[in-house]
């Protein structure tokens, strides 16, 4: 029993840290400042992954989101001044909350009170997976996934390749 | 509310709700980006909670996730190129740059 509310304390604490670093990222003026509020968000999901018992999904939260995705757009930031002169400076203005907030309260509304109402009832603690699973599951039933998100990844990065390219043809 | 499933997806409805609201709210490319990561972490979450806390197949669920976190990858490589795209080309990277010709 004395574990059921350790778990429900940490779960408490990791939707803590997800929401008060979502809301940094939502609201921040500046974009360095959103970047580390998203930062601290994906720590919390790869906290309430850990919850979940699904460890290997919460390493590569880590590595992928925080460790690559993040870089990523720290350099779009870097590349294109936005930090200290950019348009996030003057904030959304009162056009911009006033559509933003049905955009955020309409599947709210929608979504909660369907969960609230027809959620389906789950096990308490979930099931444990090993790593190996994954790998038998990646190698044998699901070996299409794999190699399809392999391609979208190459067709992406050239396709950024080639947006990016600085023709140099002399005009 | 003592169903811990419900509470996940309770979690993950509030990631799409704050992605959603600096989809529209923000100025910049780069700030739209932010909001999509945030829903992408939300889909992320509840597919986990559902494969997990559920009789379906866990080895499906936590492959689904990270396969949308390769997803995630490569939308925010293209995102990045296209910043970059109209950074150049428009001198800064806010959003209504872009929609200069539509009349």
């Amino acid at each position: 029993m004395n574990e059921m509310y350790l778990g429900q304390f940490a779960f408490a604490f990791y939707t803590l840290i997800v929401l008060a670093g979502g809301g940094l990222a939502v609201s921040a003026a500046s974009l360095v400042r959103a970047m580390l509020g998203l930062v601290v968000a994906l720590f919390g999901v790869a906290g309430l992954y850990l919850l979940l018992l699904a460890d290997f999904v919460a390493l590569m939260q880590i590595l992928i989101y925080v460790g690559a995705v993040t870089v990523l757009i720290f350099f779009a930031i870097m590349l294109t001044r936005a930090a200290a002169d950019g348009g996030e400076a003057e904030g959304p203005g009162a056009g911009g909350i006033l559509r933003a907030i049905p955009a955020f309260l309409v599947p709210a509304g929608i979504l909660v009170p369907l969960l609230a109402v027809y959620g389906a009832t789950g096990f308490p603690t979930p099931k444990n997976v090993s790593p190996a699973q994954l790998g038998a599951g990646l190698l044998g039933p699901y070996t299409l996934a794999f190699e399809l998100i392999s391609v979208v990844l190459l067709a992406a990065m050239a396709g950024a390749v080639i947006l990016a390219f600085e023709k140099r043809e002399p005009r | 509310m003592n169903n811990p499933l419900v509470l996940y997806q309770v979690v993950a409805v509030m990631l799409l709700c704050l992605g959603l609201y600096a989809l529209v709210a923000r100025r910049t490319l780069i700030g739209m980006l932010i909001g999509v990561e945030l829903m992408l972490n939300g889909a992320g979450l509840s597919i986990v909670a559902a494969a997990q806390l559920t009789p379906m197949d866990a080895v499906l669920g936590q492959l689904g996730a990270l396969l949308v976190m390769g997803l995630a990858a490569a939308e925010a490589t293209l995102v990045l190129a296209i910043v970059l795209v109209v950074n150049k080309r428009f001198g800064d990277a806010a959003a209504d740059g872009p929609s200069e010709l539509k009349g």
